[in-house]
């Protein structure tokens, strides 16, 4: 009890003590992990657009002019019976014509001088929010291709795959990056850590003297450098955060993303305390490398 | 408890000891003198694991120094109180704080830590500073404050490095009266030292240092 009070005491006055070198640890660090933080933050708004992305998936069944009624009320069975489907709507040509002047009233003049109703009539498939929803989309396209009466099947899928495709890309890009990160930042506190060590070489000598164990007296740079760290951490995702706040001010409609509507995050509370942990988990590697290559030269 | 067998020590150039074998039992007080140089304090580092040998073998406790693994170093230290020669206390901590440290490292409950420490202050009359800042001690207070600190756990074994070095003729003959009372309880002690004083207190066992090696060895009665 009274030793760990001491060890803590300890770890305490080497911050107070080495004040600016404690101020240039955290700061350094903080901007390293908000580097890396960057790199998450923007994979995980990839990951959650992607999400909803596929949330909104489409299919568009465009029928043949020339279908019987028996086969479209198949096609209806077949799409009812489809358990990845969460809802269908029929929209006949007219409709469909109606829609093409409400959305596009500039280009109407395009259809007019046609004569009859060029639009096809279509089903509009909307698959269910599942993680495999895009797999699910291309084995639907591909069944229903083949029935009578339908002649095209258009879906999302192309761009499903693109943004999925990034998002992996942005996997290794945090990963590669944090890892180069990492080593930084553990680097940054063992050297803050080890001017801390040489500074106080007479204490740790008079330790050792009255009987000190290397862990005793290894113990409180470990706490220094895990709160090191882990205000490193913290600082880390303040910097995160307003940086967040001034980016989504600039693009508050995210609409232009496939039509979709989807809005950045910060993000969740879990992933904040992760990153102030991984702070302070290489605080304590970078303070154990200098403290235990130190011991190491000495006995 | 101590036994040195032909044990070398070099530090660069010139020979601390040479070839010095030595054995010394429980509860013996021996008194190291000898000319500046002669080896005392290189004599003490090696007992105590402060110092390794060249070449010979040195047994505290039945336990090879030379050979120990450099962790269990610390607990062998813990059996053994050492007077430095220049005291080693920590500068930014009080009176009391350098002599709890021991007690801290060995961890011991604060209740049992407070009446050692005040117990071995009383000892050396460093009471009435406990709550004073060792930088700011005259040489013959922080003596006595590592004195106080080297007894603070009741060691088997006190090593004194010219302990009343900074004292009065009044103080060195109150210390000396503790390290005798310490030896009494059974401690094993070993001083060094050059006051004739304190070696006509002890009146005991002397070892004559001399560039190194035993020139004496007498008195072993008693
Ligand atoms: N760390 C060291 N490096 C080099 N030489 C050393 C070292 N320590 C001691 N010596 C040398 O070893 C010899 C013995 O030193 P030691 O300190 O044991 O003498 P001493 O008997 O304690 O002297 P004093 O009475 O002045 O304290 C001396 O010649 C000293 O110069
Ligand atoms: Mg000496």
């Amino acid at each position: 009890m009274k030793r760990l009070m001491y060890l803590l005491r300890e770890a305490m006055r080497g911050l107070r003590i080495n004040r600016a070198n404690t101020i240039i640890g955290i700061i350094t660090t903080a901007f390293t992990i908000a580097s890396f933080g960057v790199f998450l933050l923007l994979y995980h708004n990839v990951r959650t657009i992607t999400g909803s992305l596929q949330d909104q998936i489409q299919v568009i069944i465009y029928l043949d002019d020339a279908i019987t009624n028996q086969d479209k009320s198949a096609l209806e069975l077949a799409l009812k019976k489809e358990t990845h489907i969460e809802s269908h709507t029929f929209l006949s040509k007219e409709e469909a014509l109606q829609d093409f002047h409400q959305q596009f009233p500039e280009e109407a003049y395009l259809l007019e001088g046609i004569g009859d109703n060029p639009l096809p009539a279509s089903f509009i498939v909307t698959i269910a929010p599942a993680p495999q929803a895009s797999s699910h989309v291309s084995t639907l396209a591909t069944q229903v291709k083949t029935l009578s009466g339908v002649e095209h099947v258009r879906y999302s899928q192309d761009w499903v795959e693109r943004v999925t495709l990034f998002s992996s890309y942005l996997e290794i890009g945090a990963l590669s990056v944090g890892i180069i990160l990492s080593l930084a930042s553990v680097t940054i506190i063992s050297n803050t850590v080890r001017l801390a060590f040489l500074a106080r070489r007479e204490e740790i000598e008079i330790l050792r003297l009255i009987g000190a164990t290397g862990t005793f007296i290894a113990i409180p740079y470990l706490i220094e450098g895990a709160v090191l760290g882990a205000l490193g951490g913290g600082l880390s995702l303040g910097l995160l955060r307003g940086g967040f706040e001034i980016v989504r001010d600039n693009i508050r409609d995210l609409s232009w993303v496939g039509g979709v509507q989807a809005s950045i995050n910060f993000f969740p509370i879990q992933m904040s305390v992760m990153l102030v942990m991984a702070g302070l988990i290489l605080g304590c590697a970078g303070s154990a490398l200098s403290v235990y290559g130190w011991m190491k030269i000495r006995t | 408890m101590i036994q040195l067998f032909h044990v070398t020590k070099h530090y660069e150039g010139c020979i601390a000891l040479s070839d010095l074998t030595l054995r010394v039992e429980k509860g013996e007080c021996v008194l190291i003198t000898g000319p500046s140089g002669a080896g005392k304090t290189t004599l003490l580092k090696l007992i105590f694991g402060a110092e390794f040998p060249d070449d010979g073998q040195i047994l505290v406790q039945n336990r090879n120094i030379a050979r120990l693994r450099s962790t269990d170093i610390p607990f062998l230290r813990r059996t053994m109180g050492f007077v430095l020669q220049d005291f080693k206390l920590l500068p930014h901590k009080t009176v009391y704080e350098n002599v709890e440290l021991p007690l801290i490292i060995r961890g011991l409950s604060s209740f049992d830590a407070k009446r050692k420490v005040s117990e071995s202050l009383r000892a050396v009359g460093m009471d009435h500073k406990r709550a004073t800042n060792t930088s700011v001690l005259s040489a013959g207070e922080q003596q006595r404050v590592c004195i106080a600190r080297a007894v603070v756990n009741s060691p088997i074994i006190l090593l004194a490095d010219e302990p009343t070095g900074n004292l009065d003729p009044e103080l060195t003959y109150e210390i000396t009266e503790l390290f005798k009372a310490i030896n009494a309880r059974g401690t094993t002690v070993m001083l060094a030292t050059h006051n004739r004083q304190v070696v006509e207190q002890i009146n005991g066992r002397m070892i004559k240092l001399d560039c190194g090696r035993l020139l004496t060895d007498q008195g072993t009665i008693s």
